[in-house]
């Protein structure tokens, strides 16, 4: 195996490792709110590694041209489409997602 | 073919199913955040095996899943955020 193989490998491994470990995040965690901060790693960090495994393996082709403009867009749309889910999720619970005028209680509660 | 990549993409395909789990028996927010942790994988995944059996033409899927996930999760937020 050349050191490009091995290289690829490792950088494979570290995606499949983070991947696998946002996944058990993802049921482990009690809400979507603790659950969304798994997505991230999957969303931007993985693809990353994953760009870098075909970068190495494939040097500047066609493929890794292709890999890259994915990676683009998933870290163009990640973050987006996190904050909105954020935003869609407070909406759906407390009706809007602005912070009441009284400030929110230690207990979550807004204050009066 | 390369090994790596298939080993890769099936440890992802793997770790897709508690996600999926999640997708089908959480509550309407969870599923969400499952579905947008399922998408990117899926992306990634399909890149895998494109560069695994060497297949250049198929490196237009995860570009193109990519482009879609975004519309798509904008969509469903919005849905979630005003109808249901």
């Amino acid at each position: 195996m050349t050191a490009a193989g091995i290289i690829a490998d490792i950088l494979l491994g570290l995606a499949a490792l983070i991947v696998v470990g946002a996944s058990v995040g993802i049921v482990v965690m009690p809400d979507a709110y603790a659950k969304l901060h798994f997505v991230t790693p999957a969303t931007l960090v993985a693809p990353a590694l994953v760009t870098l495994a075909v970068l190495v393996q494939a040097g500047l082709s066609e493929n890794a041209g292709e890999s890259v403009l994915a990676l683009v867009f998933l870290m163009i749309g990640g973050p987006f489409l996190s904050h909105a889910t954020i935003r869609a999720i407070r909406v759906r619970e407390t009706g809007d997602w602005r912070q009441p005028a009284g400030g929110i209680k230690p207990g979550g509660e807004a204050g009066q | 073919m390369t090994t790596g990549f298939v080993i890769a993409a099936i440890v992802m395909l793997v770790a897709m199913v508690p996600a999926g789990v999640v997708l089908c028996r959480g509550d309407l927010p969870a599923s969400l955040v499952a579905y947008e942790f399922v998408t990117s994988v899926a992306v990634m995944v399909l890149a895998l095996l494109a560069q695994a059996f060497r297949r250049p033409a198929e490196f237009e899927l995860p570009v193109l899943m990519a482009m879609l996930l975004f519309g798509s999760g904008l969509v469903f937020v919005r849905t979630i955020e005003r109808w249901l």
